[in-house]
Protein backbone atom coordinates (compact mmCIF):
# COMPACT_ATOMS: atom_id res chain seq x y z
CA UNK A 1 0.00 0.00 0.00
CA UNK A 2 2.76 2.39 0.98
CA UNK A 3 4.64 1.67 -2.23
CA UNK A 4 1.60 2.78 -4.26
CA UNK A 5 1.46 6.12 -2.48
CA UNK A 6 5.19 6.66 -2.87
CA UNK A 7 4.82 6.05 -6.59
CA UNK A 8 1.93 8.54 -6.77
CA UNK A 9 4.00 11.12 -4.90
CA UNK A 10 6.99 10.52 -7.18
CA UNK A 11 4.81 10.86 -10.29
CA UNK A 12 3.21 14.00 -8.90
CA UNK A 13 6.65 15.48 -8.22
CA UNK A 14 7.73 14.85 -11.80
CA UNK A 15 4.53 16.37 -13.20
CA UNK A 16 5.37 19.46 -11.16
CA UNK A 17 8.83 19.48 -12.72
CA UNK A 18 7.34 19.04 -16.20
CA UNK A 19 4.94 21.94 -15.57
CA UNK A 20 7.86 24.08 -14.42
CA UNK A 21 9.91 23.16 -17.51
CA UNK A 22 7.12 24.24 -19.84
CA UNK A 23 6.59 27.36 -17.75
CA UNK A 24 10.22 28.32 -18.29
CA UNK A 25 9.84 27.60 -22.01
CA UNK A 26 6.80 29.92 -22.09
CA UNK A 27 8.74 32.62 -20.21
CA UNK A 28 6.45 32.96 -17.18
CA UNK A 29 7.13 35.79 -14.71
CA UNK A 30 9.64 34.88 -11.98
CA UNK A 31 7.08 35.41 -9.20
CA UNK A 32 4.76 32.63 -10.35
CA UNK A 33 7.44 29.91 -10.66
CA UNK A 34 6.65 28.31 -7.24
CA UNK A 35 2.92 28.57 -8.00
CA UNK A 36 3.34 26.68 -11.27
CA UNK A 37 5.26 23.90 -9.54
CA UNK A 38 2.66 23.57 -6.78
CA UNK A 39 -0.24 23.53 -9.25
CA UNK A 40 1.51 20.95 -11.45
CA UNK A 41 2.22 18.83 -8.38
CA UNK A 42 -1.41 18.97 -7.21
CA UNK A 43 -2.72 18.16 -10.68
CA UNK A 44 -0.40 15.15 -10.86
CA UNK A 45 -1.46 14.02 -7.38
CA UNK A 46 -5.17 14.09 -8.26
CA UNK A 47 -4.70 12.52 -11.67
CA UNK A 48 -2.60 9.59 -10.52
CA UNK A 49 -4.75 9.05 -7.43
CA UNK A 50 -7.85 8.82 -9.65
CA UNK A 51 -6.06 6.50 -12.08
CA UNK A 52 -5.03 4.31 -9.15
CA UNK A 53 -8.69 4.07 -8.16
CA UNK A 54 -9.73 2.87 -11.63
CA UNK A 55 -11.07 6.12 -13.04
CA UNK A 56 -10.84 6.45 -16.82
CA UNK A 57 -8.01 8.75 -17.91
CA UNK A 58 -10.49 11.33 -19.25
CA UNK A 59 -12.28 11.63 -15.90
CA UNK A 60 -9.01 11.73 -13.99
CA UNK A 61 -7.72 14.51 -16.23
CA UNK A 62 -10.98 16.41 -15.87
CA UNK A 63 -10.81 16.35 -12.05
CA UNK A 64 -7.15 17.34 -12.06
CA UNK A 65 -7.71 20.33 -14.34
CA UNK A 66 -10.86 21.33 -12.43
CA UNK A 67 -8.72 21.49 -9.31
CA UNK A 68 -6.15 23.63 -11.15
CA UNK A 69 -8.94 25.95 -12.26
CA UNK A 70 -10.35 26.33 -8.73
CA UNK A 71 -7.02 26.75 -6.92
CA UNK A 72 -5.84 29.27 -9.53
CA UNK A 73 -8.42 31.84 -8.45
CA UNK A 74 -7.04 32.55 -4.93
CA UNK A 75 -3.50 32.32 -6.35
CA UNK A 76 -4.35 34.92 -8.99
CA UNK A 77 -5.62 37.23 -6.28
CA UNK A 78 -2.46 36.94 -4.23
CA UNK A 79 0.13 37.38 -6.99
CA UNK A 80 -1.91 39.87 -9.10
CA UNK A 81 -1.32 38.07 -12.40
CA UNK A 82 -3.84 36.72 -14.94
CA UNK A 83 -4.91 33.14 -14.34
CA UNK A 84 -3.68 31.70 -17.66
CA UNK A 85 -0.09 32.51 -16.79
CA UNK A 86 0.10 29.71 -14.28
CA UNK A 87 -2.89 27.52 -15.10
CA UNK A 88 -1.74 26.67 -18.64
CA UNK A 89 1.82 25.54 -17.74
CA UNK A 90 0.31 23.46 -14.91
CA UNK A 91 -1.97 21.51 -17.25
CA UNK A 92 0.55 21.10 -20.07
CA UNK A 93 1.89 17.80 -18.59
CA UNK A 94 -1.59 16.34 -19.02
CA UNK A 95 -1.78 17.19 -22.75
CA UNK A 96 -2.30 13.84 -24.49
CA UNK A 97 0.86 14.05 -26.58
CA UNK A 98 1.46 10.35 -26.13
CA UNK A 99 -2.00 9.46 -27.45
CA UNK A 100 -1.68 11.96 -30.29
CA UNK A 101 1.43 10.41 -31.62
CA UNK A 102 0.26 6.85 -31.03
CA UNK A 103 -2.56 7.83 -33.40
CA UNK A 104 0.01 8.90 -35.98
CA UNK A 105 2.03 5.71 -35.49
CA UNK A 106 -1.21 3.75 -35.92
CA UNK A 107 -1.79 5.55 -39.21
CA UNK A 108 1.75 4.65 -40.24
CA UNK A 109 1.19 0.98 -39.46
CA UNK A 110 -2.13 1.05 -41.28
CA UNK A 111 -0.63 2.55 -44.43
CA UNK A 112 2.86 1.11 -44.65
CA UNK A 113 3.24 -2.08 -42.71
CA UNK A 114 0.13 -4.23 -42.40
CA UNK A 115 -1.55 -5.23 -45.63
CA UNK A 116 -3.60 -8.16 -44.28
CA UNK A 117 -7.29 -7.32 -43.84
CA UNK A 118 -7.79 -8.52 -40.24
CA UNK A 119 -4.65 -6.72 -39.08
CA UNK A 120 -5.85 -3.55 -40.73
CA UNK A 121 -9.13 -3.77 -38.82
CA UNK A 122 -7.17 -3.93 -35.58
CA UNK A 123 -5.16 -0.95 -36.73
CA UNK A 124 -8.36 1.02 -37.39
CA UNK A 125 -9.50 0.29 -33.84
CA UNK A 126 -6.14 1.50 -32.60
CA UNK A 127 -6.29 4.73 -34.62
CA UNK A 128 -9.84 5.59 -33.59
CA UNK A 129 -9.48 4.78 -29.89
CA UNK A 130 -6.28 6.80 -29.58
CA UNK A 131 -7.57 9.66 -31.75
CA UNK A 132 -10.81 10.09 -29.80
CA UNK A 133 -8.91 9.71 -26.54
CA UNK A 134 -6.73 12.65 -27.62
CA UNK A 135 -9.73 14.84 -28.43
CA UNK A 136 -11.67 13.97 -25.27
CA UNK A 137 -8.70 14.53 -22.97
CA UNK A 138 -8.08 17.91 -24.59
CA UNK A 139 -11.72 18.81 -24.11
CA UNK A 140 -11.65 17.64 -20.47
CA UNK A 141 -8.60 19.80 -19.81
CA UNK A 142 -10.04 22.98 -21.30
CA UNK A 143 -13.49 22.60 -19.77
CA UNK A 144 -12.03 21.66 -16.39
CA UNK A 145 -9.62 24.56 -16.26
CA UNK A 146 -12.04 27.23 -17.44
CA UNK A 147 -15.22 25.97 -15.72
CA UNK A 148 -14.65 27.77 -12.39
CA UNK A 149 -14.17 31.08 -14.16
CA UNK A 150 -17.18 30.54 -16.43
CA UNK A 151 -19.42 29.44 -13.53
CA UNK A 152 -18.44 32.25 -11.21
CA UNK A 153 -19.39 34.76 -13.86
CA UNK A 154 -18.31 38.31 -14.41
CA UNK A 155 -19.20 39.78 -11.01
CA UNK A 156 -17.09 37.41 -8.96
CA UNK A 157 -14.08 37.60 -11.25
CA UNK A 158 -14.19 41.31 -11.90
CA UNK A 159 -11.64 42.00 -9.19
CA UNK A 160 -9.14 39.60 -10.75
CA UNK A 161 -6.58 40.96 -13.18
CA UNK A 162 -8.05 39.07 -16.13
CA UNK B 1 -8.04 64.00 -23.86
CA UNK B 2 -4.42 64.47 -24.73
CA UNK B 3 -4.50 62.32 -27.83
CA UNK B 4 -2.70 64.47 -30.38
CA UNK B 5 -2.82 62.06 -33.27
CA UNK B 6 -5.35 59.27 -33.60
CA UNK B 7 -3.21 57.55 -36.20
CA UNK B 8 -0.55 56.91 -33.55
CA UNK B 9 -3.11 55.41 -31.16
CA UNK B 10 -4.39 53.14 -33.88
CA UNK B 11 -0.90 51.86 -34.63
CA UNK B 12 -0.28 51.26 -30.95
CA UNK B 13 -3.48 49.25 -30.50
CA UNK B 14 -2.69 47.18 -33.55
CA UNK B 15 0.80 46.46 -32.22
CA UNK B 16 -0.59 45.36 -28.85
CA UNK B 17 -3.09 43.09 -30.57
CA UNK B 18 -0.43 41.41 -32.73
CA UNK B 19 1.92 41.09 -29.76
CA UNK B 20 -0.69 39.29 -27.68
CA UNK B 21 -1.77 36.90 -30.43
CA UNK B 22 1.84 36.05 -31.17
CA UNK B 23 2.65 35.43 -27.49
CA UNK B 24 -0.06 32.81 -27.10
CA UNK B 25 -3.13 34.53 -25.66
CA UNK B 26 -6.52 33.15 -26.65
CA UNK B 27 -8.74 35.25 -28.90
CA UNK B 28 -11.20 36.33 -26.21
CA UNK B 29 -8.43 37.70 -24.04
CA UNK B 30 -7.01 39.68 -26.96
CA UNK B 31 -10.40 41.20 -27.76
CA UNK B 32 -11.05 42.11 -24.10
CA UNK B 33 -7.63 43.67 -23.65
CA UNK B 34 -7.91 45.72 -26.82
CA UNK B 35 -11.33 47.01 -25.76
CA UNK B 36 -9.87 48.13 -22.43
CA UNK B 37 -6.97 49.97 -24.05
CA UNK B 38 -9.32 51.55 -26.59
CA UNK B 39 -11.54 52.76 -23.73
CA UNK B 40 -8.55 54.35 -22.05
CA UNK B 41 -7.69 56.15 -25.30
CA UNK B 42 -11.33 57.29 -25.80
CA UNK B 43 -11.80 55.12 -28.85
CA UNK B 44 -14.29 52.44 -29.83
CA UNK B 45 -12.73 49.34 -31.35
CA UNK B 46 -14.11 46.60 -33.58
CA UNK B 47 -11.66 43.95 -34.66
CA UNK B 48 -11.62 40.91 -36.91
CA UNK B 49 -8.81 38.73 -35.65
CA UNK B 50 -7.62 35.79 -37.69
CA UNK B 51 -4.56 33.64 -37.25
CA UNK B 52 -2.31 35.53 -39.64
CA UNK B 53 -3.74 39.02 -39.78
CA UNK B 54 -5.87 41.54 -37.92
CA UNK B 55 -8.38 44.00 -39.36
CA UNK B 56 -9.40 46.71 -36.93
CA UNK B 57 -11.73 49.64 -37.17
CA UNK B 58 -11.47 52.38 -34.56
CA UNK B 59 -13.98 55.15 -34.00
CA UNK B 60 -13.01 58.35 -32.26
CA UNK B 61 -15.72 58.85 -29.65
CA UNK B 62 -15.56 62.64 -29.90
CA UNK B 63 -15.33 63.36 -33.61
CA UNK B 64 -16.83 60.06 -34.89
CA UNK B 65 -13.96 59.73 -37.36
CA UNK B 66 -13.22 56.12 -38.28
CA UNK B 67 -9.93 54.47 -39.09
CA UNK B 68 -9.52 50.98 -40.50
CA UNK B 69 -6.16 49.26 -40.50
CA UNK B 70 -4.81 45.83 -41.33
CA UNK B 71 -1.65 44.21 -40.05
CA UNK B 72 0.13 40.88 -40.30
CA UNK B 73 0.88 38.81 -37.21
CA UNK B 74 4.52 37.64 -37.08
CA UNK B 75 5.53 34.05 -36.31
CA UNK B 76 4.02 32.64 -33.11
CA UNK B 77 6.28 32.28 -30.09
CA UNK B 78 4.80 31.60 -26.65
CA UNK B 79 5.75 34.27 -24.12
CA UNK B 80 3.53 34.45 -21.05
CA UNK B 81 5.41 37.36 -19.57
CA UNK B 82 4.14 39.57 -22.38
CA UNK B 83 0.56 38.24 -22.07
CA UNK B 84 0.57 38.75 -18.32
CA UNK B 85 2.09 42.23 -18.33
CA UNK B 86 -0.12 43.56 -21.15
CA UNK B 87 -3.24 42.22 -19.40
CA UNK B 88 -2.24 43.79 -16.12
CA UNK B 89 -1.38 47.13 -17.69
CA UNK B 90 -4.69 47.19 -19.60
CA UNK B 91 -6.45 47.35 -16.21
CA UNK B 92 -4.03 49.97 -14.97
CA UNK B 93 -4.67 52.01 -18.12
CA UNK B 94 -8.38 52.15 -17.30
CA UNK B 95 -8.04 52.65 -13.55
CA UNK B 96 -5.40 55.36 -13.74
CA UNK B 97 -6.56 57.02 -16.97
CA UNK B 98 -3.31 56.45 -18.82
CA UNK B 99 -2.60 58.62 -21.86
CA UNK B 100 -1.04 57.57 -25.12
CA UNK B 101 2.55 58.22 -23.99
CA UNK B 102 2.26 56.16 -20.82
CA UNK B 103 0.81 53.17 -22.66
CA UNK B 104 3.39 53.47 -25.41
CA UNK B 105 6.28 53.54 -22.91
CA UNK B 106 4.92 50.55 -21.02
CA UNK B 107 4.53 48.50 -24.21
CA UNK B 108 8.08 49.36 -25.30
CA UNK B 109 9.38 48.23 -21.89
CA UNK B 110 7.44 44.97 -22.09
CA UNK B 111 8.59 44.28 -25.63
CA UNK B 112 12.27 44.81 -24.95
CA UNK B 113 12.54 42.60 -21.89
CA UNK B 114 14.75 39.55 -22.35
CA UNK B 115 13.45 36.04 -21.69
CA UNK B 116 15.21 33.46 -19.55
CA UNK B 117 18.78 32.53 -20.60
CA UNK B 118 18.91 29.74 -23.17
CA UNK B 119 20.98 27.46 -20.93
CA UNK B 120 18.26 27.60 -18.26
CA UNK B 121 15.53 26.79 -20.78
CA UNK B 122 17.68 23.91 -22.06
CA UNK B 123 18.06 22.45 -18.57
CA UNK B 124 14.47 22.81 -17.41
CA UNK B 125 12.81 21.59 -20.60
CA UNK B 126 15.09 18.54 -20.67
CA UNK B 127 14.21 17.93 -17.03
CA UNK B 128 10.52 18.19 -17.97
CA UNK B 129 10.93 15.47 -20.59
CA UNK B 130 12.82 13.32 -18.08
CA UNK B 131 9.79 13.82 -15.83
CA UNK B 132 7.51 12.61 -18.63
CA UNK B 133 9.67 9.49 -18.96
CA UNK B 134 9.02 8.88 -15.26
CA UNK B 135 5.28 9.45 -15.65
CA UNK B 136 5.05 6.81 -18.39
CA UNK B 137 6.82 4.25 -16.20
CA UNK B 138 10.47 4.57 -17.16
CA UNK B 139 13.29 4.08 -14.66
CA UNK B 140 16.12 6.54 -13.97
CA UNK B 141 18.29 5.29 -16.85
CA UNK B 142 15.41 5.98 -19.27
CA UNK B 143 15.04 9.42 -17.74
CA UNK B 144 18.70 10.19 -18.37
CA UNK B 145 18.27 9.05 -21.99
CA UNK B 146 15.17 11.26 -22.39
CA UNK B 147 17.10 14.19 -20.88
CA UNK B 148 20.01 13.84 -23.32
CA UNK B 149 17.72 13.29 -26.31
CA UNK B 150 15.74 16.43 -25.46
CA UNK B 151 18.96 18.44 -25.23
CA UNK B 152 19.75 17.32 -28.78
CA UNK B 153 16.25 18.17 -29.96
CA UNK B 154 16.27 21.64 -28.38
CA UNK B 155 19.66 22.45 -29.91
CA UNK B 156 18.27 21.40 -33.29
CA UNK B 157 15.32 23.76 -32.80
CA UNK B 158 17.73 26.58 -31.97
CA UNK B 159 19.84 25.87 -35.06
CA UNK B 160 16.76 25.66 -37.29
CA UNK B 161 15.50 28.97 -35.92
CA UNK B 162 18.86 30.52 -36.71
CA UNK B 163 18.53 29.50 -40.36
CA UNK B 164 14.81 30.50 -40.46
CA UNK B 165 13.44 27.07 -41.29
CA UNK B 166 9.75 26.51 -41.92
CA UNK B 167 8.23 25.60 -38.51
CA UNK B 168 7.01 22.18 -39.63
CA UNK B 169 10.39 21.27 -41.14
CA UNK B 170 12.02 22.51 -37.93
CA UNK B 171 9.78 20.28 -35.82
CA UNK B 172 10.43 17.34 -38.13
CA UNK B 173 14.20 17.65 -37.78
CA UNK B 174 14.03 18.21 -34.02
CA UNK B 175 11.85 15.11 -33.59
CA UNK B 176 14.19 13.16 -35.86
CA UNK B 177 17.35 14.10 -33.92
CA UNK B 178 15.76 13.62 -30.49
CA UNK B 179 14.32 10.23 -31.33
CA UNK B 180 17.56 9.15 -33.03
CA UNK B 181 19.51 9.86 -29.83
CA UNK B 182 16.92 7.97 -27.77
CA UNK B 183 16.91 5.23 -30.40
CA UNK B 184 20.57 4.48 -29.63
CA UNK B 185 19.37 3.63 -26.12
CA UNK B 186 16.86 1.20 -27.61
CA UNK B 187 19.56 -0.53 -29.68
CA UNK B 188 21.86 -1.03 -26.67
CA UNK B 189 18.99 -1.84 -24.24
CA UNK B 190 19.80 1.02 -21.89
CA UNK B 191 17.48 0.85 -18.87
CA UNK B 192 14.28 -1.10 -18.29
CA UNK B 193 12.01 0.35 -21.01
CA UNK B 194 14.21 2.19 -23.53
CA UNK B 195 11.24 2.65 -25.90
CA UNK B 196 9.65 4.98 -23.30
CA UNK B 197 12.61 7.33 -23.63
CA UNK B 198 12.08 7.24 -27.41
CA UNK B 199 8.41 8.15 -26.98
CA UNK B 200 8.86 10.91 -24.40
CA UNK B 201 11.95 12.63 -25.78
CA UNK B 202 9.80 14.35 -28.40
CA UNK B 203 7.01 15.48 -26.08
CA UNK B 204 8.55 18.94 -25.64
CA UNK B 205 7.61 19.58 -29.27
CA UNK B 206 3.90 18.79 -28.75
CA UNK B 207 2.03 22.06 -29.39
CA UNK B 208 0.18 21.97 -26.07
CA UNK B 209 -0.50 25.68 -26.00
CA UNK B 210 -2.00 25.71 -29.51
CA UNK B 211 -4.24 22.75 -28.67
CA UNK B 212 -5.46 24.19 -25.34
CA UNK B 213 -6.03 27.61 -26.92
CA UNK B 214 -7.91 26.00 -29.79
CA UNK B 215 -10.46 24.42 -27.46
CA UNK B 216 -10.58 27.61 -25.42
CA UNK B 217 -11.49 29.50 -28.61
CA UNK B 218 -14.18 26.89 -29.36
CA UNK B 219 -15.71 27.48 -25.93
CA UNK B 220 -15.75 31.23 -26.53
CA UNK B 221 -17.33 30.81 -29.97
CA UNK B 222 -14.25 31.88 -31.93
CA UNK B 223 -14.74 28.70 -33.95
CA UNK B 224 -12.69 29.72 -36.96
CA UNK B 225 -9.62 30.68 -34.95
CA UNK B 226 -10.02 27.53 -32.90
CA UNK B 227 -10.05 25.44 -36.07
CA UNK B 228 -6.90 27.14 -37.35
CA UNK B 229 -5.11 26.50 -34.08
CA UNK B 230 -6.26 22.89 -34.01
CA UNK B 231 -5.12 22.18 -37.56
CA UNK B 232 -1.85 23.91 -36.76
CA UNK B 233 -1.37 21.68 -33.72
CA UNK B 234 -2.34 18.60 -35.71
CA UNK B 235 0.24 19.39 -38.41
CA UNK B 236 2.88 19.80 -35.71
CA UNK B 237 1.98 16.40 -34.27
CA UNK B 238 2.12 14.98 -37.80
CA UNK B 239 5.65 16.38 -38.29
CA UNK B 240 6.72 14.88 -34.97
CA UNK B 241 5.27 11.54 -36.00
CA UNK B 242 7.09 11.69 -39.34
CA UNK B 243 10.37 12.44 -37.55
CA UNK B 244 9.95 9.38 -35.33
CA UNK B 245 8.91 7.22 -38.28
CA UNK B 246 12.09 8.26 -40.13
CA UNK B 247 14.20 7.26 -37.13
CA UNK B 248 12.44 3.94 -36.81
CA UNK B 249 12.95 3.19 -40.49
CA UNK B 250 16.63 4.18 -40.40
CA UNK B 251 17.54 2.37 -37.18
CA UNK B 252 15.22 -0.53 -38.03
CA UNK B 253 13.26 -0.33 -34.78
CA UNK B 254 9.84 -1.88 -34.37
CA UNK B 255 9.20 -1.47 -30.70
CA UNK B 256 6.13 0.73 -30.52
Amino acid sequence: MDIIYTTILENAFWSGVAALGFGILFNIPKRVIPTVFILGFMAGLIKFYCLQNHCSIVTATFFASLLVGIVSIPFAKSVRKPIVVFSIPAIIPMIPGYFAYKTILGIRNFTFINTIDTDQQNMLNHIFSNGFMTIFILFAITVGVSAPMLLLGRDMTKKLPD
Amino acid sequence: MKNPNIKLSVDLLLEICALMMQSGANTKRVVDTINRFADALHLESHALISHKSIIMTLIDKKTQNTYTVVTQIPAYHANFWIVSEISVSSWKAIDRNWHYDEIKNRIEQIKNRKSYPFILILFFVSLADAGFANLFGGDYKNMIMAFVATLGGLLTVKLANFYHFNPYIRTYFAAFIASAIAGIGVIYHFGLHPEIALATAVLFLIPGLALVNSFNDFLNNHILNGMVRFVNGFLMVLSIGLGIISTMLLLNLNTL
